[in-house]
């Protein structure tokens, strides 16, 4: 329909696609886009296109790339349940109190699911240690590196 | 409660005062109770070596051993009272003193057996302790400018058969480590409230 021929197309895909992911990559600005583009010699109406495109796909484009960063398997949810053993082969008559839980993790877009189970006492420092962890980023030391890194 | 007829012979044996005078008695009391409470360390040597028994024929000493053993356990399983172990013990013709001896022995280790007898058995992974990282993440090589908290959560399990197990890992991000502390938090809760009841 074109009129062009195959290997010029595909150039011409490849060369956008290398523009936009750069540029997305890197958050360039506004200005910067433009100074970078102005040397292909385009059109200005080409220029505005092209900088429009990048700003509509810019997000998109980033949280696409953000995919491909090495990760960890992530945490997606928790279930938990309360049981409590009251007897064994070993052992009867027993009160013997237990959170057994279901933590479901993403890994590579498989999701996970491992059973752990956990005493009264542990559940407690569990939730004093995680508390804490998340106390930190209010905490003066973190908020001035957040400011400063921006 | 009950023996087995294997070991109810072990205990006849042991209440014979021919076959086991006082002193030899005690000292298989306090082996038995040695053998099954002490935690195997290397080097130590065999406990049935103690010198009041070197007397004793060494398959009447192996009998009577499986004995004690096996009405140790049964009591610990079962949690039985004073009266049924003597009860128990009386069937297998021992006299009061012995079977006196015996309870106070089973008294002063009761709880080391009980905690014994409850640790054994299957459960899923346990948790003993979490460990947590933050970090800001700036860049990676597909993403520059990327500005994020995260954390690194790792929990320290343990496997009821083997002791141990790679821990469990994964990151998250502030919200869902909320998520995570208030579901937690909920099961405290829950876990309280049924204390109460």
């Amino acid at each position: 329909k074109l009129n062009v021929g195959v290997d010029t197309i595909q150039h011409g895909v490849e060369g956008l696609v290398y523009l936009l992911t750069e540029s997305s990559k890197l958050m360039i600005s506004e200005v910067d886009f433009q100074d970078s583009i102005q040397v292909l010699g385009f059109s200005d109406e080409l220029n505005k296109s092209l900088l429009q495109l990048y700003l509509d796909n810019r997000k998109e484009i980033r949280s696409i790339l953000g995919e491909l960063a090495p990760r960890l398997p992530s945490y997606h949810s928790l279930e938990w349940r309360l049981d409590v053993q009251l007897a064994s082969r070993s052992l009867r008559q027993q009160i013997k109190p237990a959170v057994t839980m279901k933590l479901h993790l993403n890994q590579n877009e498989d999701q996970t699911a491992q059973v752990l189970q956990t005493d009264p006492a542990t559940l407690l420092h569990l939730i004093q240690q995680l508390e804490q962890a998340l106390g930190e980023m209010k905490m003066n030391h973190c908020r001035r590196i957040v400011r400063n890194m921006k | 409660m009950e023996l087995s007829p294997y070991a109810q012979g072990g205990w006849r044996l042991l209440g014979d005062p021919r076959r086991f005078p006082r002193r030899p008695f005690a000292a298989l009391l306090r082996a038995a109770f040695r053998s099954l409470l002490d935690h195997p360390q290397a080097g130590n040597s065999f406990i049935l070596d103690d010198p009041d028994l070197k007397d004793i024929d060494p398959t009447v000493l192996k009998h009577c051993h499986a004995a004690a053993a096996t009405c140790i356990l049964e009591a610990g399983k079962q949690k039985a009272d004073i009266s049924a172990i003597s009860t128990c013990l009386e069937d297998c013709k021992l006299d009061k003193e012995r079977i006196e001896q015996f309870c106070t022995e089973y008294q002063k280790n009761k709880d080391a057996l009980e905690i014994l007898l409850g640790s054994i058995g299957r459960s899923p992974l346990h948790i003993t302790d979490v460990s947590w990282r933050l970090e800001y993440q700036i860049k990676n090589n597909q993403l520059h400018k990327t500005y994020q908290p995260s954390y690194l959560v790792t929990l320290n399990v343990e496997n009821s058969d083997s002791g141990s197990h790679p821990d469990v890992s994964f990151s998250c991000t502030m919200e869902q480590l909320q998520d995570l502390v208030g579901k937690l938090k909920d099961a405290a809760k829950s876990l309280e409230r049924a204390t109460q009841m």
